[in-house]
């Protein structure tokens, strides 16, 4: 198991690796950040200070693995608009949307999972039928639309809750949480409910195909012969059944909730990751935008190691070494 | 055991199962009676399709959406089951009935451990804490004969062979001691020498236990072993019931006789077996290749020497690396064939017998040029069978292949016409121009209407479709066929049929056939000589007589006493 902890780590360094380079190679195709950074009536004098200054007169290569030099003493340079460490500026932006995605996605989980589960048990009832319906729905209405008909309904027509930003936080731990303030978690239930719409769709549909398909499985008709109440069968031998499929669909999710969540984060100016990776792409803010792809691939790593190690947790066949 | 002296257990009257289709009803249980004493052993006998596992989920209220019991009354100790709500049923269910399934593998939950799905079934009847469920899960593996109890305990279900597996099964089917068990096809998925011992485990069991047993099965001599009345159901009826040994030795109805008929260890080896539906009698067209360079019958023809199979486990990057440098030891390695040699004779049928794992299917695979051997040759009148170097292909058309499952062993998405003219077109034994007629003859040879060249393989039967592959093979004009396990998913009368077809093909053609089973009687009734395969070797090799009649190796003996024989009329 270490073995393989190590393995996958390595795969993870070099991945980062040439997300890096591919990364630094398409952002300097973008183009030119001096532009926008100084003011196009400075002198040329001014113009080649900066220029200077910031390194963008050398060769793309040499600019590269200077990067990648201070990359490993935990330098992501620093941001030209913000002025201040990438690294910083990403971490101090972090939380808001972590904890947007996450409860979005465990909401679409927790909630959608038994819906589904239980339209793939009675797959013909009519409320089932109702479900399905509605789960097409959520899948092909566009996520800022919903946005704006969340905040039409609720905030503008209905009033009772705000309409975007992040609210009152709570520090913990050194880092703001919206979530752990009345204030704060009102104003997070829109965006989330928002960003969970899509995920919510996706499980309910995964649910649901994985529990119809299981019900007239020769395992559940063993444990009905057995007396096993449909509950316990539901809850036991199905969950853990489907789960599998359930959490690949989980990690890759929760992954792309994260790093691109920029619509709903837009739409409800919640101040999290991709209100800054967009602020940063117009403003040709090359270092942020650098530093978050490369963090982005790294959560992606990350999120499916976790995914992998939770495979081996909930199927014992992929264990090994057990005679 | 008479029915006069005791209150029956069951009793089943009039009862209709029907299914509704496309096409109408599909009545799969049509008007069912028989009783059932305490501690009998009742054996349901049907081919596929005569509805003898509808009647068992009948009993056991497990009849799937939408089928449904139409009419009909199942009294259990005298309460009526039918018209019961489902938490009354399942109060019933593995408490006064339980059921044993036919694929272990498939029963149970591979994501739990044993101890969780005993310590789920036991909660489903009794209030009971961890602890004390998991001491009855160890009491109840020990029972059914699992070695080491404690710690199997905590196995997962892939961890077991599948005659364990099965043991498992029965150990919680019988949990709460019921009064009736129906086992749905027990031991159909299992080697012989397994499904021995667990017929004679599960005899002495329930004569131990007082319990009564429905054995539903398609295997006449398996329920003959087991069971103390047999009632022969098909198209939905019990056409016949009575004592197990009268309605096998002295069949009245004309089905059970047909049935009996049907099975080659009731005739002559190598005698047309009785035919269920009509099979034609077409000659297969001409030979187009040359059979002037084909040495004489008799002689030696496919020759296989010192054949090795070893299926490495695939290493990553680095173990690569290291194996590669000698740091490291290739791991795994499963040595499915281990040095074999033998010899097929132009015109001759070969039997090779083995259980599961034995490696026969590999041996069968390399014979035919589909696996490559990891070493040693195999020739074809002298001529490798597969081209040498890094990438090994076939290199002749001489020898062809006739799968198991004639489900997955044809395509879908192809017309019958296409699947069989796909190989002859590709070696151009045929020009296109030709093909259909080439095709209708080939269809008509196996006993198919030509015209069936246009439908799809799903349009067919499992027999209709075992008959496609052989046609496909055929129309390779080859001279040898490695038959795997060709009648082993057919009913009883259909394999009568296809055992009839390859008889009367190979004496037409002169084939010679490899005939991979696991079915000793069907390998007697068709074969000249015999292999035995046990772990990739080949243990014994002779003729048949001389190898039924008079087995030299332990294992070859272990393995004829494990078939179960039809008792025959005195």
């Amino acid at each position: 198991m270490l073995g393989f902890i190590l393995q996958r780590l390595w795969q993870a360094a070099i991945v980062v690796l040439a997300m890096s380079a591919l990364v630094f190679c398409g952002v300097y195709a973008v183009g030119n950040p001096i532009d926008v950074l100084i003011s196009p009536d400075a002198t040329q004098d001014i113009r080649a200070a900066v220029i200077a200054q910031y390194g963008l007169d050398l060769p793309l290569w040499q600019q590269y693995f200077g990067f990648l030099g201070r990359v490993f003493e935990g330098d992501f340079g620093r941001s030209f608009v913000y002025n201040m460490p990438v690294s910083e500026l990403i971490l101090s932006r972090l939380p808001a949307t972590l904890e947007l995605t996450l409860a979005a996605v465990l909401f679409a989980s927790l909630v959608g999972i038994p819906i589904g589960m239980y339209a793939g048990y009675r797959p013909n009832s009519p409320v089932s039928r109702t479900i399905m319906a509605l789960s097409i729905l959520g899948f092909s209405v566009p996520t800022f639309w919903f946005g704006l008909m969340l905040i039409m309904l609720f905030a503008v027509q209905c009033g009772c809750m705000p309409a975007g930003g992040r609210g009152d936080t709570v520090s913990l731990f050194g880092v703001d949480f919206s979530f752990l303030t009345a204030d704060g978690l009102s104003h997070m239930i829109l965006p989330a409910l928002n960003l969970a719409l899509f995920k919510f769709s996706l499980m309910i549909r995964l649910a649901r195909a994985g529990t119809r398909e299981l019900m007239l499985s020769d395992t559940v008709k063993f444990a009905r012969a057995a007396g096993i109440s449909e509950f316990t069968i539901l809850s036991r031998h199905v969950l853990r059944l489907i789960s599998i499929p359930l959490v690949t669909v989980f990690g890759l999710e929760l992954g792309s909730t994260l790093a691109f969540a920029v619509v709903t984060e837009t739409i409800f100016s919640w101040p999290g990751l991709g209100k800054l990776i967009i602020d940063s792409i117009t403003s040709l803010d090359r270092p942020v935008m650098v530093a978050y792809l490369m963090l982005v691939a790294m959560l992606f790593i990350v999120i499916n190691l976790v995914v992998d190690l939770t495979y081996a947790l909930l199927d014992p066949r992929l264990r090994k070494g057990r005679a | 055991m008479t029915e006069e002296t005791t209150a029956p257990l069951l009793e089943v009257s009039n009862l209709r199962t029907w299914f509704p289709s496309a096409r109408g009803e599909i009545k799969a249980v049509d008007s069912v009676s028989f009783s059932l004493a305490p501690g009998e052993v009742l054996g349901l006998v049907g081919e596929s399709g005569s509805g003898k596992s509808i009647t068992g989920f009948s009993i056991i209220g497990l009849i799937d959406e939408p089928g449904r019991i139409v009419e009909g009354s199942i009294k259990l100790e005298g309460r009526e089951l039918i018209g019961l709500q489902p938490h009354e049923l399942r109060k019933i269910r593995g408490k006064t009935i339980s059921m044993v399934f036919q694929d272990p593998m498939m029963t149970l939950n591979p994501v739990l451990s044993i101890g969780t799905q005993i310590r789920l079934a036991l909660e489903a009847h009794e209030n009971i804490s961890a602890a004390e469920a998991r001491e009855r899960a160890i009491k109840a593996l020990a029972q059914v004969r699992i070695t080491d109890p404690e710690r199997k305990v905590d196995f997962f279900p892939h961890q077991f062979s599948g005659g364990m597996r099965q043991r498992v099964a029965i150990a919680i089917a019988l949990l709460h001691r019921p009064k009736l068990i129906i086992c749905d096809e027990p031991t159909t998925a299992l080697d012989v020498s397994i499904q021995a011992e667990i017929l004679a485990e599960m005899k002495e069991l329930v004569a131990e236990l007082g319990t009564a047993l429905i054995w539903i099965s398609h295997d006449l001599a398996t329920v003959a072993s087991i069971a103390d009345r047999v009632a022969v159901m098909r198209f939905g009826k019990i056409v016949e019931i009575g004592p197990a040994l009268g309605v096998l030795t002295r069949p009245q109805h004309d089905y059970t006789k047909a049935l009996l008929d049907a099975l080659p260890s009731r005739a002559k080896p190598g005698e047309l077996l009785l035919r269920g539906s009509g099979i034609a009698d077409a000659t297969p067209p001409s030979r187009k290749t040359a059979t002037s360079d084909l040495p004489p019958l008799g002689s030696p023809y496919l020759v296989i020497d010192t054949a090795v199979k070893r299926f490495e486990k695939q290493a990553g990057l680095f173990k690569n690396l290291a194996i590669r440098t000698g740091i490291a030891q290739p791991q795994a390695v499963v040595q499915a064939v281990d040095g074999v040699s033998i010899t097929l004779k132009r015109g001759e049928v070969l039997g090779l017998v083995g259980e599961s794992g034995s490696g026969k299917s590999t041996l069968g695979r390399m014979a035919a040029g589909i696996t490559v051997p990891t070493s040693g040759t195999i020739r074809l009148a002298g001529k490798p069978v597969m081209s040498a170097g890094r990438s090994p292909r076939k290199v002749t058309t001489r020898v062809q292949t006739i799968f198991q499952d004639p489900f997955a062993s044809l395509n879908s998405r192809m017309r019958v016409g296409d699947i069989v003219a796909e190989g002859p077109l590709a070696h151009k034994l045929v020009s296109r121009a030709e093909a259909p007629e080439y095709v209708a003859q080939w269809l008509s040879a196996v006993g198919l209407d030509p015209s069936f060249a246009n439908r799809f393989p799903h349009q067919f039967s499992g027999g209709q479709r075992q008959r496609i592959a052989i046609a496909r093979a055929l129309a390779m004009q080859p001279d040898v066929i490695v038959c795997d396990e060709p009648v082993a998913s057919l009913d009883v009368s259909i394999q009568a049929q296809i055992i009839n077809l390859l008889i009367r093909l190979r004496s037409e053609l002169n084939l010679s056939l490899i005939f991979i089973s696991h079915d000793l009687s069907v390998v007697r009734h068709l074969c000249d000589r015999v292999a035995i395969m046990y772990r990739g070797r080949i243990v014994e090799e002779g003729g048949a007589a001389a190898i039924y009649d008079n087995p030299q190796h332990d294992y070859t003996k272990r393995l004829l006493a494990a078939v179960p024989v039809l008792p025959t009329a005195a």
